[in-house]
């Protein structure tokens, strides 16, 4: 009978996922001492835009940076060519995998910021109740109403000067704090609809009267009863958010004003090499290591986040939208 | 919709039951609405589909940012000024190899006094505007006028009031009208009302102090403040066109004054436009070899010829086609399938490519020229505080030993790969005949180190981090720069790059240490370059301030040898480009072209003019492949 | 039934009018010169003129102006484009997108609802898997790279599309597919989770019982009541398809409405601003609006439930 099998192929693909996932994040993080310091390395003679081999074409004397483990740095220095140069003569193996863990933190964080502004919002409009509750939900509706990529922009535009005089001066940590309010700050608006519903939901509910009757306050009622609650629907959206929210920092990265030069990552990385395409030379390179690796973090995200929300319930209604 | 959540919390089961007992009427009506989707997209479908197609013109060009404004008084851009000199003409143009002013709507040479005082333009009998009217001098006098009046104008004001007589005193009187005019209420007073009816009455008696007149129908006289030896190449330029009377048709009057409340001189902006009919305006009149048929938003212009033009008979292109292509990529691909027959701009991330496809010869049909326009770094010398950091840049020492440490070779061979032309001067060399501009500084690691130590930062030690500020497209070169300063300097930089109207506010507010910039040339002098470092000029993004090199600017301004003056410019220059270094130029564009083989006429030159009535195309087929020479 | 649509309509004005200041105030705080376009700067007199000229210098009437215009649909000028006003930019690419957006949301359901559907029915196989992956790739790559693609393969290898631009049929293909991928892997999935849930209840297991052909079960009495997601999620959607993709926009050369959102913005160009983001709200609200009624037609129980 239909739906009612059960899902173990789907739940194979989850697994097959999170090991993909748990891979790319082993790769790039393995990698990070030797990332840390060349994925800037320019050549400026011969690597210019040279396309992928299996050894080096670049000299030893540009990467060659630690005394310490020579061996290692040599073998490390082999795989500065895997991917191809770029056209400044910088590795694209040492651009894509920290620009994954850039790419994955941006979403991290600004998931964490939607999931902290939307939560924060929606339980209070649900235990508020009444006026208070209409007046915030009507809020969201109209943010509902802004395009997105206008808010976007004008977010990022318009943070940039306050924000850098608040945290003295410009530098690329207030240019990726910028970017990730931004992103944030539209991204909560469906999570605050999903915790409203399922704190209303949950309200009305036996415990929560009775926690009520012992003299509980509101704030220890969200704290100790409705939250643990909640974890399901914020996991599962959270999942959910983090994909959107690389893609729209690819988005930003494609009009210029997402990630800052030198600074990689996955969405820069996909921009430069889309606006590389011409039809006199193929840079093919440029764009299939960045859009490899950003498909297969994007296709395991989502992979997981419907595990996740199979496995928290299986009839959940609670289907995120955009 | 916050119904949303409600409704997901319905069971299907209930939902069933409810449907069950809904009535068959209900399914015919969903079939219904699906017949009436369907039908609205074959609809709307075969309406787009059905558009009359125009036969494809004569010559087909693309035009990447589109058209920013037609009117000649407030356009800035390049292709903008393209477009208006192709389809009005001025007292004189440009020759299409040389660049040198050539004979216009005017007789060429006119008449210019022996102390260079005084020009008179004598306009030629059969030139005519394109619905057949007489050229007259008063045509040019109310173009000019435009270009002084606020309301309209905007960037080239200075061509005016630097040169003609009485023209800066004039506009300084409107300005200060327009200004107390703003700042005072209109209420009951009725003092507004008598101040602008005042300075209403007041205000062609005042243009007549300036330096233009009308001596008779066909002959203008023009009094300069003091020689110019540039006048006439400044007279082909965009803001001194002249201007069909039809335009005052569509100008906003205030009580009978054609001026607006706030004094201002305003047309309706829909004057540009072919079709534009309110108040009985004809649409755009011009004099130039070509007319304004037809121009789509964000699509597509089309020109035609003016059929009186005085030599409408010998120009091949009847019809011209400027297409709107954002994207650089997608116009390279329409000219590659032929859609397209001439590009002006392969500006692309491969334009290193598209470079060596040209230095190889493999494609003949691509062309390269040095332009007159220089990309350089402004130093901020005033500030001593930037963003909470201190800014070195205000020791002429730094400032020079930063100069020293770029190896522009490097970024122009290796980096960019464009064929640009290394600058170590400001003003391009070449490019104006009878200046030879310094020779500037040459990379010298140990000069620049020794000056580093001098200024008191050995190997940058005690230097902190400086900052770089410009625009995503000058990615690499920047990058470039930096490394080559914490090579050579050991200094850090950091890189900032900002989108441009944060960037232009940025560096209007003086919030950079280094910011990048460039200039095109708007005349064939050095003036044009020069002008910019002077004190308090508006475009000195530097805010550097010599009274030594304003005074020899002044001189030169006023000698009469031109020997004599280009020395003094020179000695300007070299101030600028060996001694105090405000700013460090790096290098002069090159730009390729791509043109047909089948297309005749259009020539690389500096100023990227293309004078279309030269051009000729042989025959080709539906795909763009040649039939025919 | 009429009372809830006037409320309803009471209230998407009220939307858009706060939608309108929220906006406002945005413009007017953010930094940036309208005014200035290029290298030069403009001189002091020429723009305090404009400013004058436009009633920029004054917020509070500005945004009287603005609103009073936007009342009689007369948007203003727009410092972007000197001779051209918002109404005449706006009537020109809305059209464009509007045709664009209704094809691909109609491609995204005629592709993505049997994607669904077969999903759910054949859930947990691999036609269930192959099929959301393939759905997935359409929200995993970012629009441009998947426009260039097309955009490489059909025009550049095959040669059987046009480079870009707009005036043909055939500019018409390429666009809307890409357009539409994000929106078939979002309805692929709210069909096949509508349809998990709808299969899994009672009348349908009657329905299968009492012997009536699975093909018919599921196409002809599940389907309805799985859309429903769909259709919830139709209203916000479309609007968004409508209001045009910037990136599809740049990539194939279409003059829709999509750019000016983007360009307004980094431009600081307050009228087109404003009026682009009063057509999105006011689209938007429409499109729930004619959701909400279509719903409520579809299910008489949900009208009056809040």
């Amino acid at each position: 009978m239909p739906g009612t099998k059960p899902r173990t192929k789907s739940w194979y693909i989850t697994a097959a996922s999170m090991i993909v996932l748990a891979g790319l994040l082993a790769a790039s993080v393995g990698t990070l001492p030797l990332s840390r310091r060349w994925y800037n390395v320019q050549e400026l003679a011969e690597a210019v835009r040279h396309p992928p081999s299996l050894r080096p074409i670049v000299s030893y004397e540009h990467y060659e940076k630690n005394p310490r483990f020579p061996t290692a740095a040599r073998i490390a220095h082999y795989a500065v060519s895997w991917f191809g140069h770029d056209d400044l003569g910088r590795s694209l193996f040492y651009r894509v995998l920290p620009g994954f863990l850039v790419s994955l933190a941006i979403g991290l964080a600004a998931a964490m910021i939607a999931v902290a502004i939307g939560v924060t919002w929606g339980a209070a409009a649900a235990l508020a109740g009444g006026r208070v509750d209409f007046i915030m939900m009507r809020f969201v509706d109209v943010l509902y109403g802004l395009p997105y990529i206008l808010m976007v922009i004008l977010l990022k535009v318009g943070l940039t000067r306050p924000l850098a005089i608040l945290l003295g001066g410009h530098s690329r940590g207030t240019d990726i704090i910028i970017l990730l309010l931004a992103i944030g700050g539209v991204s909560w608006l469906t999570m605050a609809r999903v915790i409203r519903g399922q704190v209303l939901s949950l309200r009305g509910q036996a415990f929560v009267e009775a926690a009520r009757a012992c003299g509980a306050g509101a704030f220890h009622i969200f704290r100790r009863h409705l939250l643990p609650n909640l974890v399901g629907p914020i996991a599962v959206y959270a999942t959910l958010v983090i994909p959107q929210a690389m893609l729209q920092e690819s988005f930003l990265s494609f009009l210029g004003i997402g990630i800052q030069q030198p600074t990689p990552s996955l969405g820069r990385l996909a921009a430069d090499g889309v606006q590389a395409v011409n039809t006199f030379v193929g840079y093919w390179w440029l764009i299939v290591f960045p859009c490899a690796v950003l498909v297969l973090t994007l296709m395991s995200l989502n992979f997981i986040g419907d595990g996740l929300r199979d496995a928290y319930d299986p009839k959940s209604k609670t289907v995120v939208l955009v | 919709m916050p119904w949303l959540i409600g409704r997901s919390l319905i069971r299907a089961d209930d939902f069933a039951e409810t449907l069950k007992g809904v009535s068959a009427a209900r399914a015919v009506m969903f079939r219904r609405l699906l017949l009436i989707c369907a039908g609205l997209i074959v609809v709307s479908v075969s309406l787009f589909a059905l558009t009359a197609k125009e036969p494809r013109a004569d010559f087909t060009y693309v035009n990447p940012s589109g058209i920013h404004t037609l009117d000649p008084a407030r356009m800035s851009w390049t292709q903008d000024f393209r477009v208006a000199l192709n389809i009005w003409e001025g007292l004189t143009t440009w020759d299409p190899k040389t660049l040198t002013p050539i004979e216009g709507a005017a007789l060429f040479p006119p008449d210019i006094s022996p102390d260079q005082l005084v020009y008179t333009f004598t306009i030629r009998e059969n030139a005519r505007w394109s619905n057949g009217d007489s050229l007259t001098a008063g045509d040019f006098i109310r173009g000019w006028r435009r270009g002084m009046e606020p309301g309209t104008a905007t960037d080239y004001t200075f061509l005016f009031t630097d040169h003609i007589v009485g023209a800066a005193e004039y506009v300084r009187w409107r300005n200060e009208a327009v200004t107390l005019l703003t700042a005072t209420p209109i209420d009951q007073t009725g003092f507004h009302e008598s101040v602008l009816t005042s300075h209403g009455a007041e205000l062609d008696a005042r243009f007549d102090e300036v330096g233009l007149r009308a001596v008779d129908i066909r002959t203008l006289e023009v009094r300069l403040k003091r020689p110019c030896p540039y006048f006439l190449d400044l007279a082909a330029f965009p803001t001194f066109l002249p201007c069909h009377e039809s335009t005052e048709l569509l100008r906003e009057r205030h009580h009978g004054l054609p001026i607006t409340a706030e004094g201002l001189v305003v047309y309706d902006p829909q004057w540009t436009k072919p079709n534009y009919h309110r108040n009985d305006y004809p649409g755009l009149v011009t004099n130039g070899p070509y007319m304004l048929s037809d121009w789509t938003f964000k699509r597509r212009a089309r020109f035609r010829v003016n059929p009186f033009y005085r030599a409408a008979e010998q120009i091949a292109c009847r019809t011209i086609d400027m297409l709107e292509y954002d994207n650089i990529s997608a116009s390279i691909m329409a000219y590659e399938t032929g859609d397209v027959d001439f590009l002006t701009d392969m500006s692309a991330p491969y334009d290193h490519e598209i470079a060596r496809l040209y230095r190889s010869g493999e494609r003949p049909d691509f062309h390269s020229c040095v332009l007159s326009a220089t990309y350089f770094l402004s130093f901020n010398c005033v500030s001593p505080m930037v963003g909470g950091r201190s800014n070195p840049f205000v020791d002429r020492r730094i400032r020079k030993a930063f100069t020293l440490a770029v190896d522009r070779e490097r970024i122009v061979e290796n980096v960019l790969k464009r064929g640009d032309g290394v600058a170590h001067s400001f003003v391009p060399p070449d490019a104006i005949p009878g200046y030879v501009p310094p020779s500037g500084l040459r990379r010298d690691v140990n000069e620049a180190q020794r000056l580093l130590a001098e200024a008191g930062y050995a190997h940058g030690v005690g230097l902190g981090p400086v900052e770089l500020l410009y625009v995503p497209n000058d990615e690499r070169i920047c990058q470039a720069l930096a490394r080559m300063w914490e090579e050579v300097l050991g200094i850090h930089v950091e890189l900032r790059s900002q989108e441009s109207k944060t960037f232009a506010e940025e560096k209007a507010n003086q919030r950079f240490m280094i910011a990048r910039g460039n200039w095109y040339a708007d005349y064939n002098d050095p003036t044009t370059f020069l002008d910019c470092l002077g004190t308090g000029n508006g475009n000195n993004d530097s805010r550097y301030s010599n009274p030594r090199y304003d005074e020899l600017l002044a001189a030169a301004s006023l000698a009469t040898q031109p020997s004599a003056r280009a020395e003094l410019l020179r000695l300007a220059e070299s101030i600028i480009v060996e001694d105090d270094c405000p700013i460090l130029p790096v290098l002069h564009y090159a730009q390729t072209l791509a043109i047909k083989p089948y297309v005749k006429g259009l020539y690389a030159n500096a100023r990227l003019w293309f004078p279309f009535r030269y051009v000729t195309v042989g025959r080709r087929d539906q795909r763009g492949s040649v039939l025919e020479r | 039934m009429t009372a809830r649509i006037i409320r309803r309509i009471i209230a998407g004005f009220i939307t858009v009018a706060c939608v309108y200041a929220l906006t406002f105030i945005m413009v007017v705080s953010i930094p940036g010169n309208p005014f200035q376009s290029g290298a030069r700067n403009m001189p002091p007199e020429a723009e305090q003129a404009l400013r004058a000229r436009y009633h920029m210098d004054n917020n509070w009437v500005y945004f009287g102006e603005f609103l009073a215009g936007a009342a009689r649909l007369d948007f203003g000028p727009t410092f972007t484009y000197n001779e051209w006003t918002c109404n005449q930019i706006i009537a020109s690419a809305l059209p464009v997108s509007v045709l664009i957006g209704f094809l691909a949301i109609l491609v995204a359901l005629m592709v993505g609802v049997p994607l669904g559907v077969v999903g759910a029915v054949r859930r947990g196989g691999w036609l269930d898997a192959g099929g959301l992956a393939l759905v997935l790739l359409g929200i995993s790559l970012p629009t441009f790279v998947t426009g260039t693609a097309l955009l490489t393969i059909f025009a550049l290898f095959l040669r059987i599309a046009p480079v870009g631009g707009w005036g043909a049929l055939a500019h018409l293909p390429l666009p809307v597919l890409t357009l539409s991928l994000p929106f078939v892997a979002y309805i692929a999935r709210l069909t096949r989770v509508g349809m998990l849930d709808v299969l899994g209840s009672d009348f349908i297991r009657t329905a299968l019982a009492k012997g009536l052909r699975p093909r018919t079960v599921v196409w002809k009495h599940a389907l309805k009541p799985a859309l429903l997601p769909v259709l919830s999620y139709l209203g916000p959607a479309t609007a968004q398809a409508m209001t045009g993709s910037f990136v599809v926009e740049k990539v194939f050369g279409v003059p829709g409405i999509g750019q000016h959102f983007v360009n307004a913005a980094l431009n600081r160009d307050p009228g087109l601003i404003l009026s682009t983001v009063l057509v999105f709200a006011a689209l938007l609200v429409a499109f729930n609006l004619l959701i909400d009624l279509v719903y409520a037609w579809v299910d008489p129980r949900i009208s009056g439930a809040v």
